[in-house]
């Protein structure tokens, strides 16, 4: 049986990737920061939280990492811890930098030490690629413009260096927007379907946006960790951009939430300027064809249909409605 | 006019020291932050060093470390800068193999925390940032030569933490408006260069080889090829860029590149070595013209893991809208590197002939 350490198996990629490696038979533990304080909501949205062992390890910590994966004796590690929220790095740049890159060159030293033919999968972002006009491919140059985006920059070199320096199996996943009902509400789509169904239900609320012109290419996260995987089944490692291909202005999102309620956006949104980044990505585009191609992946699910199901998950009783804000 | 204030970070380095013998002439008072050390370590600035009695002091020295923000936050307070250069690093691409963590704490995180220390001092309007960027970001490089417009790759943890603290300071110009410059220096060095880097190790070990200190130098990859400049001329596009009305990043170089075994040939022309290279690889040898003896061998242990073959700047941008040139040619340099190391060799030969003891450092 094959085994999987899952860092940062919490958030919502965890939970939807621990759900696909355990359907296909893969022992799967994670870590989280504090494992008995750990918010394992989205585990037990997708009911695999009894089926995980769950371990405390700090990333910026190298002698618990190094223990929590002599104890696992994983074939694959898959690290997606790290500060994730773009507005929030304006906020946090240096804690942004220490779980997202330092934690990533802890984790290669690692396996460069252990010298264990451990296969490992770095969650990298498109917000690296910062405006692209034009859809970006995985070879189209890093412009970040956000302290986030510029910490993945960091971490997506230094996989990129650990491979070709000591031959590490390490592969970035350059992956666009993805949601599901197990985005925490201070995700702007989260919050846009939780308002909305609020709205519908007649709370008379405001829904407050920042810029609703921005441009983004949103997929489906269920979808989006069995393109994980596939790269970590390759004969050779390599990076890989993970999209749908389809780009929609926040406002087509906000529109297409509000129309699956039976409701007029317009009548409902404010548009706040406070809410505006200092830096913002106006526009964002991406050619996931090499994924299509190599890993025989493609996403069936574009922005409609995320913000159909999203609306739906949040309409059921049994959804995961109070995951941590 | 009322006198400038400039704070260096990494003041005891080449370019530091440079940089503030330049800063000093122009009329500046000039601050400095160094790294506490039982050793001293102030020997490229002691030249400079002026009395803490004297009043009127302009070169004033602060404790400091890249990896402390309580630290950086109260030095620049107390300065209050109206330009800040960020020279402070650990800078050497080798080491930052071994210490990947390290390099990433001072080199990104340290940039970043001078970034913030600014913003959060209220400080973003006065204070203009030099963010010393570098080639090694062009790394394995998608075109030749290299200009400000050329996609990074870097190959060493060293030029990845680099390339953070290259967008970080262009993230904060743009998300704060702050006037913050990168300068994407190619190599550049002077007699001040620390020992351990290759063009240093080179006039040093050449000068002791030929006064008989040293028996061989051992290098990496003789085949690599930069473009090397002068230190001097390089701090002034530093200064520079702070004096422009908009900021903005450049490539400084030279626009010229040789290898590492022409710079051993450079070096050995000006001390009079006679040298012929055989061999190929990790077995190409440097021998004696006239004693036949092996000078110069390779030592795979200083090969990298991942190599970076070829830099090679094209530094139009920096002339046409700084005017800016580098006066100081390659041979020039390695003259004046050489003549000092053989200076040093001397001195070392002298005092032990005297039968005083002398440091034998070894990298």
């Amino acid at each position: 049986m094959k085994s999987a350490l899952i860092i940062g198996i919490t958030g919502q990629d965890g939970a939807y990737l621990t759900k696909l490696l355990l359907d296909k038979g893969y022992k799967v533990a994670g870590t989280s920061r504090d494992a008995h304080m750990a918010n394992t909501a989205g585990l037990d949205a997708l009911g695999v939280a009894e089926r995980v062992v769950v371990h405390s390890a700090s990333l910026t910590d190298f002698r618990g990492l190094w223990q929590t994966i002599e104890k696992v004796d994983p074939d694959e590690v898959y690290n997606l811890a790290g500060q994730s929220s773009v507005g929030l790095s304006f906020e946090q740049p240096l804690e942004t930098f220490e779980s997202v890159a330092v934690a990533t060159i802890n984790i290669l030293e690692l396996l460069r030490l252990l010298g264990k033919p451990i296969r490992f999968y770095n969650a990298c972002s498109s917000e690296c690629f910062g405006n692209a006009t034009e859809p970006a491919v995985e070879t189209t140059p890093f412009k970040p413009r956000s302290p986030y985006a510029v910490a993945k920059a960091a971490s997506f070199w230094s996989v990129a260096n650990y491979r070709e320096a000591y031959g590490l199996y390490a592969c970035s996943g350059i992956l666009s927007n993805h949601e599901s009902p197990l985005r925490p509400a201070r995700f702007v789509t989260r919050k846009i379907v939780s308002t909305a169904c609020r709205i519908a239900d007649g709370s008379g609320e405001r829904l407050s946006l920042g810029n609703t012109g921005v441009v983004r290419d949103w997929g489906w996260a269920g979808e989006y960790v069995d393109a994980m995987w596939r790269m970590l089944q390759m004969d050779t490692p390599e990076d890989f951009l993970i999209a749908t291909g389809k780009s929609y202005s926040l406002q087509d999102f906000t529109a297409q939430v509000f129309a699956e309620l039976g409701l007029d956006h317009t009548e409902h949104v404010d548009v706040n300027p406070g809410l505006y980044r200092p830096t913002d990505i106006l526009e964002s585009r991406a050619n996931p064809s090499k994924a299509e191609r190599l890993l025989g992946w493609r996403a069936t699910m574009a922005m409609p249909e995320v913000a159909r199901a999203m609306v739906r998950a949040e309409r059921e009783p049994t959804s995961s409605k109070e995951n941590r804000t | 006019m009322k006198k400038k204030v400039a704070l260096i970070t990494g003041i005891t380095g080449q370019d530091g020291a440079y940089l503030a013998e330049m800063l000093l002439e122009k009329g500046y008072e000039v601050h400095g932050i160094k790294r506490r050390a039982s050793l001293f370590n102030t020997a490229r600035i002691d030249h400079l060093y002026q009395d803490p009695n004297v009043t009127g002091r302009r070169f004033i020295l602060h404790y400091g470390d890249l990896t402390d923000a309580t630290n950086l936050i109260r030095v620049i307070q107390q300065v209050q800068p109206d330009e800040l250069y960020n020279l402070a690093a650990q800078s050497h691409v080798a080491v930052s193999f071994e210490s990947p963590e390290y390099t990433a704490n001072c080199d990104a995180l340290g940039t970043l925390r001078i970034l913030e220390a600014i913003r959060i001092l209220g400080l973003t309007e006065k204070t203009k940032v030099y963010q010393a960027s570098t080639s090694e970001l062009f790394g394995k490089v998608r075109e030749v030569p290299q200009t400000e417009k050329t996609p990074f790759y870097p190959r060493s943890p060293y030029a990845v933490a680099k390339l953070y603290g290259y967008w970080i300071t262009v993230n904060y110009r743009e998300a704060y408006n702050m006037f913050a410059c990168n300068g994407i220096l190619f190599n550049h060095e002077s007699p001040m260069r620390g020992e351990t880097f290759v063009t240093r190790k080179i006039t040093r070990a050449m000068a002791r080889i030929k006064l008989g200190l040293q028996d061989c130098l051992f290098l990496g990859n003789l085949n690599a090829r930069r473009d090397w400049g002068h230190a001097r001329d390089y701090v002034e596009m530093m200064w520079l860029m702070l004096q422009q009305a908009t900021p903005d990043d450049y490539v400084i170089a030279t626009g010229v590149q040789y290898s590492v075994r022409e710079f051993v040939q450079a070096t050995a022309d000006e001390l009079g070595i006679p040298i012929r290279f055989e061999g190929e690889g990790a077995d190409e040898k440097g021998f004696h013209g006239e004693t036949g003896k092996c000078i110069v061998a390779v030592a795979p242990r200083y090969f990298r893991p991942t190599e970076v073959e070829t830099l090679l700047g094209d530094p139009t941008k920096a002339r046409v809208q700084l005017g800016w040139q580098p006066r100081i040619t390659f041979a020039q340099m390695v003259s004046e590197m050489a003549k000092a190391d053989l200076r040093d060799a001397e001195r070392d030969t002298l005092c032990k002939r005297q039968g005083f003891a002398t440091y034998d450092y070894h990298e």
